[in-house]
């Protein structure tokens, strides 16, 4: 028995079929790309009529519960760091937090694929949040100012060659955090996951099977808890370092 | 297992395409939407809340100025009972000292009437023995005693009358 050929099929993607390349790069049809697909059409089909229902006036149990998690995220992660302006942002952010929400979750699903298990993901995902920070920086102060905020003030000037790809490579260092952090936290629950079933295999006895499933049953509560703890914490780190961006500290 | 740390390019694009549309579509026909709502909802319930609040403002005004105005009434009040209360006891002090003083100047005056009867009393009673000691004079001179016996008698009588006319002032 090969761990690592069960690993990787675990883990990484597969590609059903790629559409042709064009300068280089093919978009593949995969498990993961479907996973993202699923996910984003659940979150269509679950929020839209909420909303719509929401519009109507009518209020149930479903509209009640989305509210109470879009007021958690507006009053403790957007409003906090964004200020007022950040209401603006606010769907970006709770379209961001249910979005890696329900791909963590799918990675639960029997048949399903954790999406952002995959570091392709987790990366794009990464640079869209670097993106919304350059954007939403350049936007609350205009683009010369943010670039000339990038860096403390009261520096002397000979210091300005130095600090200035420094605080640029900061900015990069803290989107790529957001994208290990994220892909990280996903795939090791599934490995510790794979490695206790491999257990079983690995002593080629039955008595050890009550002991592994019961310690996957274990992480496996543990994951569906860091699946929400990672899509708070994505979308936290997002709207802090978004934050900074807008209101630069004098 | 080094795939495992290898971004697949095209993953990364269908990932943003994903999430673009998501943020597009949610935005537009789910958050837009439940948050209105829920904004508007606050709104109302802060509206509510500061009204309440207002309300409850000008009831606890309007039961102070209330409790004022009694406390006023009542201050008026006891002053004019207190001024009654005055008035009464000086009327009072102002009739006593009237009838007092009635009775001094009706007693007085009785008094003043008894003396003046006395007097014409003793002044009738003076008249009465004079006419009587005529008489009686008159009575022994018809007797016809001598001249000189009458004369001595009469002169005698009239001294005698004098000295008990003097006698009784």
């Amino acid at each position: 028995m090969n761990f690592t050929e069960i690993l990787e099929h675990h883990l990484l993607d597969h590609a059903y079929f790629r559409l042709p390349a064009v300068a280089g790069v093919s978009l593949p049809v995969s498990k993961h790309v479907v996973m993202l697909w699923i996910a984003g059409a659940l979150a269509v089909l679950f929020f839209v009529p909420v909303g719509l229902a929401a519009r109507a006036g009518r209020r149930n149990t479903v509209v009640g519960m989305v509210e109470a998690v879009a007021v958690f995220v507006r009053d403790e992660i957007v409003l906090p760091n964004l200020g007022e302006d950040g209401r603006r942002y606010l769907p970006y952010f709770l379209s961001l937090f249910f979005f890696i929400l329900f791909c963590n979750l799918l990675g639960m699903v029997p048949f399903g694929a954790t999406a952002t298990g995959n570091i392709a993901v987790t990366a794009a995902l990464a640079l869209t949040t670097f993106a919304m920070i350059n954007l939403a920086g350049m936007r609350a102060q205009g683009v010369g100012p943010y670039v000339k905020n990038l860096v403390p003030h009261g520096l002397p000037v000979w210091l300005l060659p130095l600090m200035f790809p420094i605080e640029i490579l900061g900015l990069v260092t803290k989107s790529f955090a957001l994208c290990i952090r994220l892909f990280a936290n996903m795939i090791a629950g599934h490995i510790v996951i794979l490695a206790f079933m491999a257990l079983i295999f690995l002593f080629g006895s039955v008595l050890v099977a009550p002991v592994s499933v019961a310690a996957a049953v274990g992480m496996d509560l543990l994951e569906i808890f860091v699946a929400f703890l990672q899509a708070y914490i994505f979308t936290l780190l997002s709207a802090i370092f978004i934050g900074a961006a807008v209101h630069p500290q004098h | 297992m080094e795939k495992l740390l290898n971004p697949d390019t095209g993953l990364m694009i269908w990932t943003v395409l994903t999430f673009a549309v998501l943020v597009f579509v949610l935005g537009r026909f789910a958050w837009k939407p439940l948050l209105e709502s829920l904004a508007a909802r606050e709104d109302r319930i802060r509206a509510d809340v500061k009204a309440a609040e207002e309300a409850r403002l000008a009831a606890e005004k309007m039961r102070n100025d209330y409790q004022d105005q009694l406390a006023a009434v009542e201050g008026k009040t006891r002053e004019l009972i207190a001024r009654a209360q005055a008035e009464a006891d000086r009327l009072r002090e102002d009739m006593v000292k009237t009838a007092q003083g009635e009775s001094v100047k009706l007693m007085e005056k009785t008094r003043r009437q008894m003396e003046e009867e006395q007097r014409r009393l003793v002044r009738e009673l003076r008249t009465e023995v004079a006419d009587l000691s005529v008489a009686a004079a008159e009575k022994l001179l018809r007797q016809a005693v001598d001249k000189s016996v009458k004369e001595k008698f009469v002169r005698q009588a009239l001294s005698d009358f004098d000295k008990m006319s003097k006698d009784i002032h």
